[in-house]
């Protein structure tokens, strides 16, 4: 019983955003098959998540000289679309009835991170969303090439500016070290090469549109990995996705992000050999049906947003209706993490860098503001004796530890200090 | 990589690498207190090491100004010689580096030139490893400070990090440098803090990371809220900088912030030997010129006013400062007016007991590697010199059986 309260813990908070009240207890009735088939199943229709308004997000062209009249309707269009970006995905992370496909478009956020703070320009950052989102448990071959005709990552890793003459190695480099094949997998004569495979890219800022300029492609053969040829974008991704390298560098990423970021990837991990045909639901499946997942070792701390979003979802809360958005964009850059803006092309961190005593801080103070805005009715409805028991269900808990369980009984009679002391919880925050 | 942020940089260099022990969080107040009761010896050296994560330009931080190759290399983002600060005949600083050109007049910088390792890595993140493990050969857990901490008594203020994450370099096998977050925190009180004290107690069902959650909690409210006096005085004073900057001297810099702490800290004698800092932000592959020399113009302006705050202590001469990078950058230009990874780079190192000029072989431009420069200077030659002449430690304990040294200090 408890490994498999352990197991359909993990499912819900890493494979989707955790549970609403009432859905851990029932897939703990229902059984792990059923709740894993539930899980892996993408259903038709997700109401809860096309229920979430699609923002207004337009190509707001060209940059106005600096101080004409036209540059500050400008730069608050700017600013407003790129606050309603941040809050759609989180709502539609918050409010999806599939977690699924939202858990995995954010891991794909992480793969290919393209922050928005060198772009600046929603609509492309929107855009790309939608690619992974399309492709977020289909093809890697195929999202492979639409991240190459991506305006925001060309824009991101300079692609733009890759020409014959002077190519920038940028984009290569990241597509073989970051993307598609993991570090060390490649020489330095390799990455010079991929350059100027990669050359003659060009982005339309302001929309994202991507084209290639003949005139600024190097059209001579390279010779990558051994193979000498001309390359265009799609030729190129064939090349690599096919490689062994690939299977083995995204079982490494999912091992990372769903089963530990710290023990290591045993070489038999099924989700290499299940990544055979670059079918990204059959490696998903896999990690989910992988004896890591009832292993008790293999630890992890929710991110920030993730941790943030299983709250909401724990709470019924949604984001962009939280006073203000201003504010909940605040507290998430305190901890670290505001979707479409990953530090870096390396993409989040993982585990320890969440927690130190400033993180520690900013979690209670933000759940503080989250609470606050909530009725607190699953805690409420429960009698107060009952609530210590109930709330591991509540919040898909396996088991709260003893030390929780002491605070929580201390605070039955503090519905808000209830569910505060719950959410800043170690048992919480780490997905055990 | 252009948004360069230290703390996750930082958590992905280690990769998929744990490190060896869980790092201690510090507040500025248990460091303040342990300045009192146990203050640093007098006369004891104390080691700064300053971080510049991205990969900085070296050939656009000292710059061979009168090399034709320089200038046909890279004729979007080369500097004009004239503008440049001429340090001898062929090597100039970067026109935003005024206060260390000061220093240097004052002979109070070393500079190394051509510091690498053998097979130079072009990735951030495995060459950051390299640095801050001083293993280029094999992939190891542990850092070179941490390797150092591991043959000392144990105490968590002997290296203190500035910022929320640890870096590798100061992760040892047993024991591990402290981080130390800027900015003061909010601590929850009354019943709820109560609680919450309860919450940050190990539990016997608590894996690694959860125990790890538990200690954050706790190392929040470790904290006295009664001593602050070191913290709550004012950074000490720069006498000799000129006004003429304005507040501008670093001063709105994080990196400026950070070495106002350590100043602080190292002038109230906390008993620390090693701290570390860092600036990121230096991967310029596109629009080199006015990103790179704003970052340097932070480094420069921020080292001399510290150096320039420690005169009003009485730690001056105590404190050697190095500055390095995870490489240096291609020697031609790109087409987006910036440069792509590359292989070795200049090293600084400024105290007072510091030998000022030039240390190593400048990587020859008409001799290139695959279009990179050569490695000259192995960094465990430099890591060495400071183990021994700074920290008083065989470097053997640290770096295995090394037999180069850079001989930049002056002995005592």
């Amino acid at each position: 019983m408890r490994i498999a309260r352990l197991e359909t813990s993990r499912l819900f908070h890493r494979f989707a955003f955790g549970p609403r009240p009432g859905e851990y207890a029932q897939a703990i009735k229902n059984g792990l098959e059923v709740t894993r088939s539930n899980l892996l199943t993408v259903p038709q229709v997700d109401l809860g998540a096309s229920a979430v308004t699609v923002p207004e997000i337009t190509d707001l062209g060209k940059r106005p000289e600096a101080n004409s009249k036209e540059v500050v309707p400008f730069a608050i269009a700017m600013r407003f679309q790129n606050q309603q970006l941040v809050l759609w995905w989180l709502d539609r992370m918050a409010l999806s009835d599939h977690g699924l496909t939202e858990r995995m478009t954010w891991f794909w956020h992480g793969h290919w991170a393209t922050s928005i703070d060198k772009l600046n320009y929603a609509l492309p950052m929107f855009n790309q969303n939608k690619t992974l989102r399309g492709n977020a448990l289909g093809s890697f071959n195929t999202m492979t090439k639409a991240m190459l005709n991506d305006g925001a990552l060309q824009f991101w890793l300079d692609g733009q500016d890759s020409t014959v003459k002077a190519p920038n190695e940028n984009l290569g480099r990241e597509l073989m070290e970051l993307f598609v094949l993991g570090v060390n997998r490649y020489t330095e004569d390799d990455v010079k090469a991929i350059a100027r495979a990669l050359t003659g890219y060009q982005v339309d800022r302001s929309s994202g549109a991507v084209t290639i300029n003949p005139n600024r492609k190097d059209s001579k053969p390279v010779n990558l990995l051994g193979t000498s040829a001309v390359f265009t974008g799609d030729s190129l991704a064939d090349f690599l996705v096919s490689r062994d390298d690939c299977a083995k560098f995204i079982a490494e990423r999912f091992w990372y992000r769903f089963i530990s970021s710290s023990e290591e990837m045993p070489a038999d991990f099924s989700a290499k050999a299940a990544f055979a045909n670059r079918s990204i639901a059959k490696a998903v499946a896999a990690v989910a049906n992988d004896a890591a997942i009832s292993a008790d070792r293999y630890s992890i701390v929710k991110s920030p947003v993730e941790w943030f979003i299983s709250a909401c979802r724990a709470l019924e809360l949604t984001p962009s209706k939280l006073s203000t958005p201003g504010q909940l964009i605040n507290y998430l850059t305190n901890l670290g993490q505001v979707p479409f803006s990953p530090p870096n092309v390396g993409g989040w961190p993982a585990d320890e860098a969440w927690l130190s005593s400033a993180t520690a801080q900013y979690r209670i103070a933000f759940a503080t503001w989250l609470i606050k805005q909530s009725d607190q009715s699953v805690i409420k409805n429960l009698a107060p004796s009952a609530r210590v028991s109930k709330s591991a269900d509540w919040l898909g808990i396996p088991e709260w530890s003893a030390r929780t369980q002491n605070a929580l009984r201390a605070s039955i009679d503090d519905p808000a200090q209830f569910v505060l002391l719950a959410l800043c919880s170690p048992d919480y925050i780490v997905s055990a | 990589m252009d948004t360069l942020s230290r703390r996750k940089f930082l958590k992905l260099t280690t990769g998929a690498a744990a490190v060896g022990v869980a790092s201690n969080f510090l507040s500025l107040d248990q460091i303040a207190q342990a300045a009192i009761t146990r203050p640093l010896p007098a006369e004891t050296p104390i080691l700064v090491v300053v971080t510049l994560y991205g990969g900085n330009d070296g050939l656009n931080t000292v710059i061979p100004y009168k090399n034709p190759i320089y200038f046909s290399s890279r004729p979007d983002i080369s500097y004009k010689a004239e503008t440049t600060l001429p340090l001898d005949a062929e090597l100039a600083l970067n026109p935003s580096m005024v206060g260390i050109k000061g220093l240097w007049d004052q002979k109070k910088v070393a500079i190394v030139r051509g510091v690498g390792y053998p097979k130079p890595d072009h990735s951030h993140f495995s060459s950051m490893a390299k640095w801050q493990t001083a293993s280029p050969e094999r992939q190891i857990n542990s850092g070179w400070l941490g390797r150092w901490l591991d043959s000392q008594p144990e105490d968590p203020m002997l290296a203190i990090s500035l910022g929320s994450v640890l870096p590798p370099m100061l992760a040892g096998t047993k024991i591990s440098g402290s981080a130390l977050p800027l900015g003061g925190l909010v601590i929850p009180k009354g019943a709820l803090a109560t609680q919450c004290i309860q919450l940050s107690k190990v539990s016997r069902i608590d894996s690694k990371l959860m125990a790890a959650a538990a200690t954050s909690m706790r190392n929040l409210f470790n904290l006295s809220t009664t001593v602050q006096p070191i913290l709550k005085m004012p950074a000490p004073v720069a006498t000799d900088l000129p006004t003429v900057n304005g507040g501008s001297a670093g001063g709105d810099s994080n990196l400026s912030q950070q070495l106002d702490v350590v100043a602080k800290l190292i002038s109230a004698g906390s008993p620390t030997k090693v701290w570390s800092v860092s600036l990121g932000g230096f991967d310029t592959h596109a629009n080199e010129a006015n990103a790179q020399a704003q970052l340097l113009g932070v480094v420069s302006a921020s080292l001399t006013r510290f150096m320039s705050q420690l005169k009003s202590t009485t730690r001056a001469n105590d404190v050697t400062v190095m500055v390095y990078s995870e490489f240096g950058r291609r020697v031609k230009g790109n087409a987006s007016q910036g440069t792509d990874h590359g292989t070795s780079g200049p090293m600084f190192i400024i105290g007072e007991k510091v030998k000022g000029g030039f240390y190593g072989d400048q990587p020859s431009l008409s001799k290139l590697i695959d279009g990179d420069l050569a490695v000259t200077t192995d960094f465990r030659d430099v890591y060495a010199t400071l183990l021994e002449s700074v920290l008083k430690s065989p470097p053997e304990q640290t770096l295995g059986k090394w037999a180069g040294r850079t001989d930049f200090l002056t002995k005592v």
